[in-house]
């Protein structure tokens, strides 16, 4: 799956950077021949720990865009040429996906798209930033948003933290209406709906000790 | 003696013995290892003075009091680790974060 993803992005021109956060399925191997940048944790950190390693690397590289885009094939790699032009056009410094504004295709299910509808008002008393969604892994950083975008949160309270952060540093943000593919690769490996109780106690505890 | 202050003096003194043995350090410590270790042992030989404690401050035994206290210091503490432990992970990142930049492998393109 993830030779898929790669391979697609790859063929849009763009640099990719692979950040495998120590798993088991051989991800090195599957990347084989694939002229990426390959990223490895010795010991396994979380999505938002991983996220943090990319855009620090990608950093390094001077970048000017960074994408953060899933592995599992949800996203659509089309999706990155119209974020770059909203971002440019709204001079914004950050645009986040949408799966749920109009234009958007998605087989979101009901009860995903209802546990989603809590999670943005979740993020909204948390960050002052409502978003037509919450938790949509396709964003977009210019690298003022990068510089200022530090994440702390290893796990998924994550997609929390960049909110909090963008109002913090008065980011300009827009929102991009993307596509997401459920397909059974990303049912088996994505979040299930009960693991928004988890996430809300991890966005608790962050609220807390921040 | 009745057998549990038996119990309670030898626990009371293996632990300061146990703090003395960790700080040593500094003559203050020393006093403070002594007076709680006094103070532990006033209250298992005494333990109805507990009660006047109570009493004083609006609480009506001596055992809920410690009740009382004992729940909001584990709390306290939980609190501390939990800030601690965070503290860690976060260093800890930090170590795999840069270590994963320095190995960073630029792969190649075969066909």
């Amino acid at each position: 799956m993830i030779r898929k993803t790669v391979t697609e992005v790859l063929e849009k021109g763009y640099s990719v950077v692979v950040v495998d956060d120590c798993s088991k399925d051989g991800s090195k191997k599957q990347l084989k021949g694939l002229p990426v940048y390959y990223l490895r944790h010795r010991i396994n950190m979380g999505q938002g720990a991983a996220l943090q390693t990319g855009i620090d690397f990608a950093k390094r590289k001077r970048a000017e865009y960074f994408v953060t885009f899933d592995a599992d094939g949800q996203h659509d790699q089309n999706d990155i040429a119209g974020m770059v032009d909203l971002i440019q056009k709204e001079k914004s410094d950050i645009v986040f996906g949408s799966r749920f504004l109009p234009g958007s295709k998605t087989n979101v299910s009901g009860s995903r798209t209802f546990v989603l509808n809590v999670a943005r008002y979740v993020n909204y008393l948390v960050s002052g930033i409502l978003l037509s969604d919450a938790y949509n892994g396709l964003r977009l950083f210019d690298r003022k948003a990068a510089e200022s975008i530090k994440l702390t949160e290893n796990k998924m309270a994550h997609a929390t933290q960049i909110q909090v952060l963008a109002a913090k540093h008065k980011l300009h943000y827009s929102e991009y209406a993307n596509s997401i593919h459920y397909n059974e690769y990303t049912t088996g490996k994505g979040l299930r709906n009960w693991d928004g109780i988890k996430i809300f106690f991890e966005i608790l505890l962050y609220k807390i000790f921040q | 003696m009745t057998i549990i202050q038996i119990i309670l003096t030898i626990g009371v003194a293996l632990i300061a013995i146990y703090m003395y043995l960790r700080l040593r350090s500094s003559f203050f410590d020393v006093i403070l290892i002594v007076l709680f270790f006094a103070l532990g042992i006033f209250f298992v030989f005494f333990p109805e003075s507990t009660t006047d404690i109570a009493h004083w401050v609006g609480v009506s035994r001596g055992a809920d009091l410690l009740s009382y206290s004992g729940i909001m210091f584990l709390f306290f503490l939980i609190l501390k680790l939990y800030s601690r432990l965070r503290r860690v992970e976060q260093k800890f990142t930090e170590l795999v974060r840069n270590k994963s930049i320095e190995e960073a492998e630029e792969l190649k393109k075969e066909n």
